[in-house]
């Protein structure tokens, strides 16, 4: 498969990354070595192989509808931010 | 020219589950302090795994039940991935290709069926407040459950968009598996117009407007979203399929700048969280606590209760819980534990019927909660605290019997509520407030006696008898001060006429 420029370009914008134009083509370099090795899967017939979702044979993983206290308490996770105020996460503005 | 408007609404309903969808963090952040109620689930820290709540999947089922929708056995989660900083993930866990709702319809009350094209458990976002220069950001509301309901394009105009939230938002409520609040935006709806020349089989562009939260900006925005389409093809020009903002304040809705060619969210499997697979019972098992529905209400009680007064009191869960506990007692209603979210327990599985005698009575109380109670000031809390039945029944049986007034009637029952007095039982107030109406003939013929015997009605007597009809009403008002007010008027007028025809 034929990777782009567009093609590092458009994920790097859905990734919020600011790339190099050097690291463009070493990034489309190493993309093209990883999807040609995953692309050997294409030899097998996969026509009547349901597909996998999640390799534990497990469903129905529920719990009850029931509030626990929680050890993290907020001024903790706050100061994992950058910046906080008004016991809320300050961003750049965004709209 | 003529165009056929074209309108698919998705509509997003926050459940009321005590936790959330992923973590066992209080949901109900209502009145309380930003990042007070998240977890480091819901921060999504380095290896943090999400806890599917069951409670979900329950009130998926039921609200999938009220909409008439097939539930499938087998559904899954999968992540779509944006970035935006109200999604401390980088992505958001939805059901993108097995859905655990799916196809069925709304019935409107004109009749009108909109197919719902599927619905779907996902994750809601945090909530961002912006600022001049910064946006702050909260995370109390990161991964309420919601559903996700998307209709098929069924609706053609402004006023269908705007009954059909409207349906879905007491559907969900009578469900009772969300608090309703609009207010609060516990129901955020995204409206898609398309325009056609009338009689073309091809559908138009379509803009979406997007984050209504009331019926009325629903109905506002698709008018003028097809007047605005409208005025463009009629000059030739093109609709840009886009996504739209409403302003309410000025009435119209504008293009909103947005990188749509950007848009790509690579859905994949959600790794962390096994599949639904349900069972045939469990499903059969939860549909039955489905509580009494609009369409249930609406065909027991179509000819005890007017249209207008029925469409009203559809809007209060409560109060059509408890008609229909007065109409036959085999509904009785329970409250959940949750206070304020009402659930009857009996189900759908019996069919609301109006037993004999009981129509004027519904039409009686149906009456006073639309007339007094709705325009009380504190309805809002009399809703959470409703009379008994037995009570409301004894209400109805003392009025027909004409023990009590209209006028009485409409105290005793808002003495009902009174916390002072409620609990006593109708026939203890009506009594300690002196309302009760003589009708005991013997009695009122006696007080009619006194009243013909004082100097002061003798003029009206003679007048009357010279046939001046309108002086009765003078003396039946004698008749009723010296009762204080406890006889039945007309029964006065009856025996004051027998008297003086004498």
């Amino acid at each position: 498969m034929d990777i782009k420029r567009e093609d590092i370009l458009h994920l790097a914008e859905l990734s919020e990354f600011t790339l190099s134009d050097a690291e463009i083509d070493d990034l489309g370099e190493d993309l093209k070595g990883i999807i040609k090795y995953i692309s050997q899967l294409d030899e097998l017939n996969t026509d009547q192989v349901e597909p996998t979702y999640q390799v534990f044979e497990m469903d129905n993983v529920w719990r009850e509808d029931k509030i626990l206290p929680q050890e993290a308490e907020r001024e903790m996770l706050l100061e994992l931010s950058k910046e906080d105020q008004d016991h809320q996460i300050k961003v750049p503005k965004v709209l | 020219m003529k165009y056929l408007p074209t309108i698919g609404i998705e509509c997003h309903v926050q459940l009321c589950t005590k936790t959330k969808l992923f973590s066992e963090v209080d949901n109900d952040a209502r009145g309380k302090e930003p990042n007070s109620c998240v977890s480091p689930i819901d921060y999504a820290l380095p290896g943090m795994l999400p806890r599917l709540n069951g409670e979900a999947i329950r009130f998926a089922i039921l609200a999938g039940r009220a909409m008439n929708c097939k539930i499938n056995l087998h559904s899954r989660f999968d992540r779509k991935h944006y970035f935006y900083p109200d999604s401390p993930k980088g992505y958001q866990i939805t059901q993108f290709y097995q859905p655990i709702i799916g196809a069925g319809y709304v019935e409107l009350p004109s009749g009108t069926k909109i197919r719902i094209e599927h619905a779907h458990l996902e994750g809601d976002a945090g909530k961002l407040t912006h600022f001049d220069t910064y946006s702050l950001v909260d995370f109390n509301r990161v991964d309420t459950p919601l559903i996700e309901i998307v209709s098929m394009p069924d609706i053609h105009s402004a006023k269908d968009a705007h009954d059909y939230c409207k349906e879905l938002w007491r559907l969900m409520c009578h469900a009772g598996v969300t608090y309703g609040d609009l207010y609060n935006g516990n129901m955020r709806f995204d409206v898609n117009i398309s325009l056609a020349p009338e009689g073309s089989k091809e559908l138009g562009t379509r803009a979406e407007v997007k984050n209504l939260n009331s019926f009325r900006s629903v109905e506002r925005a698709t008018s003028y979203e097809i007047k605005r389409q409208s005025k463009l093809l009629d000059q030739g020009k093109k609709v840009v399929q886009e996504t739209r903002g409403w302003s309410d304040a000025e009435g119209k809705t504008t293009g909103q700048r947005s990188k749509e060619e950007a848009k790509d969210y690579r859905y994949m499997p959600e790794p962390d969280l096994p599949p639904i697979n349900l069972s045939k019972e469990f499903v059969e098992t939860e549909s039955a606590k489905l509580p009494l529905m609009p369409s249930d209400y609406r065909s027991a009680f179509s000819d005890a209760v007017k249209p207008d007064t029925l469409e009203i009191l559809l809007d209060y869960p409560q109060l059509m819980q408890k008609l229909g506990e007065i109409a036959s007692p085999s509904h009785l209603g329970h409250t959940s534990l949750r206070s304020s979210v009402p659930r009857g327990f009996q189900g759908r599985s019996a069919k609301l019927m109006v037993l004999d005698g009981m129509a004027s009575t519904i039409s009686l109380i149906s009456n006073l909660f639309t007339s007094v109670l709705l325009a009380e000031e504190k309805s809002a809390e009399y809703l959470n605290d409703l009379p008994s039945a037995k009570d409301l029944i004894e209400l109805a049986e003392m009025n027909e019997k004409k023990e009590l007034s209209s006028t009485a009637t409409k105290e005793v029952f808002l003495k009902l509520f009174d916390p002072q007095m409620k609990g006593r039982g109708t026939k203890n107030i009506a009594k300690e407030l002196g309302l009760i109406q003589e009708n005991d003939l013997g009695a009122l013929e006696k007080i009619v006696d006194v009243v013909l015997a004082k100097p002061e009605t003798q003029k009206a007597q003679n007048d009357f008898k010279a046939g001046e009809e309108k002086v009765i009403g003078f003396l039946v008002g004698q008749v009723m001060k010296e009762s204080h007010g406890k006889a039945n008027p007309g029964a006065v007028q009856k025996i004051l006429r027998d008297r003086l025809s004498k």
